[in-house]
């Protein structure tokens, strides 16, 4: 059974943010735009913990316990492929009291109340849900002990809670027996947490909860959903950047086999058929007039994203490098861009929709379930919790997931055929409409002194929207930041020991639509601050290693940073030098809280770059689940090599190109190093992120040894030797 | 909730739905047969081999006869995407077969092109590169052309669905239909049969 | 029109557009959803299954062709609830992330190891050209030497 809920008050956690943003909103007007402010409140967010921001106080809302003592975990947060579910099930398995085979987890749905405010994603599950779900846990196993001593008659702190049962004076009760009886919960005030060194599965590499699914072609993602009489959609989209409908001719389409209904909208077309097939021929054959102002080109968007066409924001200072700069007799000066990036995640974007006069339930991958579902209820007219989501698995999240209107188009071709329909984008959509990682400009300077330290240093970054115009980070707080904090994510210079340093984030909005990417401007950033270190240790004529340790302060972070930079060289086995034909590259990063180093060993067999091996040294704090560290650090060393080295999408006459895997060029199984090696350190007693922070130096790690073999500085990514 | 449902207005449209279809069939009828056609008899070897050879060249026949192990594709006869190779008998790897995507016919819901026996030309038969007279040397010298005779060569040429593929290339990946070569089908075929009848003489 | 398939061992009957893409077929009609809709295009390789032992890519397969041709799909692997080898490998190692591309991967490797039952890592890399997003590919190679193991302690 379900316990019953018991109203709480105002939960402490929402009342700090709502009084955060109600500061915020009186100081914007004044002097919270001063830089000084600015700066200060860039640093608090590049070094913030991860929150949590949804109900923290009803275990009820998040544990499910059925009569047979099987505890269901309803998690706000959606399963991508980080194995985060895995994390949050050890977590409260441990908290609780129970096997871990005795629990499952699903998917909260947004009429279950427990809404995560916020989204999915920056590698915050289960760093941020750290501290909250153990105290849920250790909350219900309170309740559960109390309830026991209640139906046992006894006093609760004679009572232990283990192995997923309340026992003592020789008696036991499962989990499910005492929810069996339970008639109402009584919910303590504080439940006291187990000590970390009692816990048997945090720490532990536990299979992954979906593993057995995954294995098995079980129908769990999106794409695989499905409804009684459900027809199929399909949507127009623009080829064109910037393309406004116009008008649409539907009069082939209606006579085309197995067409029930086009819907014209004022913001869409789509048509409903019987079949996917038939859905997908009919969309052909509507012709849509769309209008133009400007037929883009790559070189238009190169020329935008320049450093020193859009706005700056100084986002990190110390000492006067502006100064030092101007008066150097030398000043060390490089440029790196990175291009447009796409998702190409495989499962398309798409729902499975049913809408009746008072209700409407879309199932679909989404990162963000309360957004998805503010978005259809406006749309559909109706109240939000008249709406359920019902958020499955994700065949791919890396921010894509983060922007839904499909999930309202899908909504509103139900309503309108009055049966559930399903639609999802084509390939050619997927790529075209894409929310991009946007293309990026830097230019760094610096200026080393006789004996080789470098005495100042400046990263400028010039990025297109990531933040900016997002609907899941409110208008307000990027008025009060000025910069997007997401461009400069891994922007800031994290050699703090250099005396002078300062970083500038320039903001370029672009014609199309440019988001959330994996790890945000971490990869990019990383890439130019990282191979521009690399030139200055060449140029000190310094070990690129101990070049990296010379400059990082002494305090905390730097403490945790340099102890990943000796592990990557040391298991690596770190040589400057060619050997074999292989060059290692080293680059380092911290991103979230999370330090991490790569050494990257290559060859250059032709004009092609191979990657051998990679030595990934990442201190996630406490790991809670060493395997799936290890497998976060291998599949982001691969997909951003393959972001890094592959790469690159094009505007050509208007059309954001290519539309498809392939020409879209990205690592396949050939291009995957053979040899992944991961090295965890954990110099935090809490989780912190692991999702994101590994993709931050592998592209500077890899033109770093490129250069080591062939004396060419490769500045722009995709890294290639080719032309 | 605006939403303009247009099932009724089949009935308004249907006419001029019959028009157009009407017109589709006559205009693909003209297409197969143009006004223009250079009568059989009106062609020199010499013409027929140039007609031959403008089709022979063309992209749709280059990309299945590389030079190399690796397919051609597109317009612009680009190396086939992904990594896609000969293999050993010219039909691609073991699991990874020309067959995995490319059945016996075009498919125009995925743009996969398709026909009978889909596979690359045999190395030997490599014409990338090559001028009108080398492909010609090639296809006629039994140690290159599978000890093929000069009819067997015809009939490749003329016959074989996998060659007739050329002239029915389908839609692409974007629902665009594929360049066809420059000469008509039958007008190839008839100039490939002169050719042949008359000695098959390679000019110079 | 009617057609008769065999899937992974049992009959059935659809009717249906004969240029229908099996994948459709197999996912919207029989409701098999293991095999994965990725591309449409025959390019990402998420929804190869097995035509008579060989890999095909399902999204640009006509149905008429399957007619009596065994398939088998990510489902049919396994029989009498034992894992299949390729499954059994894919879960020592612990192959899948976001798990959406790996059937169709899966499905690749019964394929290659029907041929070459003891691949190389070169013999891997030139036919296994699925595509995968979360970068999987290190332990999926990892897991196609074991199914290889595995299938070899099984004769």
């Amino acid at each position: 059974m379900r316990g019953k809920k018991e109203k709480k008050g105002f939960s402490r956690r929402k009342f700090v943010v709502r009084s955060a943003v109600g500061v915020g909103v009186l100081l914007g007007t004044t002097w919270v735009t001063s830089p000084l402010w600015r700066r200060a409140l860039a640093d608090k967010v590049d070094k913030a913990d991860p929150i949590y921001l949804g109900n923290t106080k009803d275990p009820v809302m998040w544990f499910y316990i059925s009569n047979e003592g099987r505890v269901t975990l309803h998690s706000p947060k959606v399963e991508m492929g980080q194995g985060a579910l895995t994390g949050l099930v050890q977590i409260a398995a441990d908290e609780l009291g129970v096997p871990i085979e005795h629990m499952d987890v699903v998917h909260a749905e947004s009429m279950s109340g427990n809404l995560d405010q916020f989204s999915t994603g920056g590698s915050t599950t289960v760093s941020g849900l750290w501290q909250p779900l153990r105290e849920l846990a250790a909350t219900m196993r309170e309740m559960l002990r109390m309830e026991a001593a209640k139906q046992m008659q006894v006093s609760a702190d004679t009572l232990k809670v283990d192995n997923g049962t309340v026992s003592g004076n020789g008696r036991t009760l499962t989990f499910g027996e005492i929810v069996a009886h339970v008639e109402e919960w009584t919910i303590p005030k504080d439940a006291p947490l187990r000590d970390i060194s009692e816990y048997q599965y945090v720490g532990k590499p536990v299979p992954r909860v979906d593993l057995e699914d995954k294995v098995m072609g079980a129908p769990i993602f999106g794409m695989d959903a499905s409804l009684p009489g459900m027809l199929y959609g399909a949507v127009v989209r623009p080829t064109k950047i910037g393309a406004r409908f116009v008008d649409a001719n539907t009069m082939e389409t209606v006579l085309m086999p197995g067409v029930v209904k086009v819907v014209k909208e004022k913001d869409f077309v789509g048509v409903v058929a019987e079949t996917q097939l038939q859905a997908e021929m009919a969309k052909r054959t509507i012709k849509v007039k769309w209008e133009t102002d400007r037929n883009w080109q790559t070189r238009d968007i190169e020329e935008m994203i320049l450093v020193g066409k859009g706005k700056p924001i100084v986002i990190q200072k110390q000492g006067n490098s502006k100064r030092l700069l101007r008066n150097a007799s030398e000043v060390i000066t490089a440029e790196y861009k990175s291009p447009i990036g796409a998702h190409a995640q495989i499962e398309p974007n798409g729902a499975v929709a049913e809408v009746r006069e008072d209700y409407a339930k879309v199932i679909l991958s989404t990162q963000v379930v309360r957004l998805t579902r503010n978005e259809v209820a406006d749309r559909l007219g109706l109240k939000k919790d008249q709406v359920n989501i019902v958020p499955t698995y994700l065949g791919g999240g890396f921010g894509r997931r983060l922007h839904t209107p499909h999930a309202m188009q899908a909504a509103v071709m139900a309503r309108v055929v009055g049966k559930p329909v399903k639609y999802f984008f084509d390939r050619q959509e997927e790529f075209q409409h894409d929310t991009f990682r946007p293309p990026t400009h830097h230019v760094l300077k610096a200026v080393l002194s006789e004996d080789g330290m470098i005495e100042a240093m400046e990263h400028n970054v010039s990025s297109g929207d990531v933040m900016f115009g997002s609907p899941i980070i409110p208008d307000i707080l990027q008025s009060i930041l000025g910069s997007d904090a997401g461009a400069w994510r891994g922007g800031m210079i994290q050699y703090g020991a250099i005396p002078h340093h300062r970083a500038i984030s320039w903001r370029v909005k672009l014609p199309f639509a440019t988001s959330w990417w994996r790890s945000l401007g971490l990869l990019a950033n990383t890439f130019a601050i990282e191979s521009f270190m690399d030139e200055l240790a060449l140029k000190a004529g310094k070990d690129p290693v101990q070049f990296r340790l010379d400059h990082i302060q002494d305090d905390v972070r730097g403490f945790r940073l340099k102890e990943v930079i000796k592990a990557a060289a040391e298991k690596a086995g770190f040589m400057d030098e060619v050997h074999n034909g292989r060059a290692m590259g080293f680059a380092a990063s911290t991103d979230a809280n999370t330090p991490v180093a790569h050494v990257a060993e290559v060859s250059v067999e032709g004009k092609q770059i191979k990657v051998h091996k990679v030595t990934c040294a990442i201190d996630p704090g406490l790991a809670v689940n060493p395997d799936q560290v290890r497998a976060q650090c291998e599949g982001c060393v691969i997909m951003g090599m393959s972001a890094a080295m592959f790469e690159k999408m094009e505007v050509v006459d208007g059309s954001l190109r290519p539309t498809m895997y392939g020409p879209y060029k990205m690592a396949l199984m050939k291009h995957a190093p053979k040899e992944i090696d991961v090295v965890i350190l954990e110099n935090d007693d809490v989780p912190g992120a692991v999702g994101e922070p590994p993709l931050g130096p592998i592209g500077a790690a890899i033109a770093n040894a490129v250069y080591r073999l062939t004396g060419k500085r490769l500045r722009e990514m995709p890294l290639t030797l080719e032309g | 909730m605006r939403s303009i449902t247009i099932s009724n207005s089949i009935l308004i449209s249907a006419p001029i739905l019959v028009l157009i279809v009407l017109y589709a069939f006559t205009f693909q009828e003209m297409e197969g047969h143009p006004a223009e056609k250079p009568q059989q008899e009106e062609m020199t070897p010499e013409e027929a081999f140039e007609v031959m050879m403008q089709v022979l060249t063309h992209k749709r026949c280059i990309n299945c006869h590389p030079d190399g192990d690796r397919p051609l594709q597109g317009e612009d006869s680009h190396f086939h995407h992904l990594g896609v190779v000969r293999g050993p008998d010219g039909h691609g790897l073991p699991a990874y077969q020309c067959n995995s995507c490319h059945q016996d016919r075009n498919n125009n819901f995925s743009g996969v092109p398709g026909a009978p026996h889909w596979h690359l030309a045999p190395k030997s038969m490599a014409w990338e590169g090559l001028s009108p007279g080398e492909i010609a040397h090639s296809m006629t010298d039994p140690e290159r052309n599978g000890g093929r005779t000069i009819e067997e060569v015809e009939h490749h040429l003329t016959a074989d669905p996998l060659v007739m593929w050329a002239f029915e290339p389908g839609l692409d990946q974007e629902g665009k239909p594929r360049e066809k070569p420059p000469v008509e089908r039958g007008d190839y075929i008839l100039a490939v049969k002169r050719w042949v009848a008359s000695g098959a003489v390679i000019p110079e | 029109m009617k057609m008769k398939l065999e899937i992974n061992g049992s009959q059935y009957e659809v009717d249906t557009d004969r240029n229908m893409p099996l994948l459709l077929v197999i996912r919207d009609m029989l409701d098999l959803k293991g095999t994965k809709y990725g591309c449409g295009r025959a390019a990402c390789g998420s929804c190869t299954l097995l035509v008579d032992g060989e890999a095909v890519r399902s999204c640009s397969y006509p149905v008429s062709l399957a007619e009596g041709r065994q398939i088998t799909t990510i489902e049919g692997l396994s029989e009498n609830g034992q894992r299949h080898p390729v499954q059994q490998a894919w879960i020592e190692e612990i192959v899948p992330q976001c798990g959406y591309c790996q059937p169709g991967f899966m499905m690749a490797t019964v394929a290659l190891l029907n041929k070459i039952p003891d691949p190389t890592d070169e013999d891997i890399d030139q036919n296994i050209l699925n595509v995968c997003r979360c970068g999987t590919y290190f332990r999926m190679r990892k897991a196609i030497h074991r199914a290889a193991e595995l299938n070899k302690s099984n004769i």
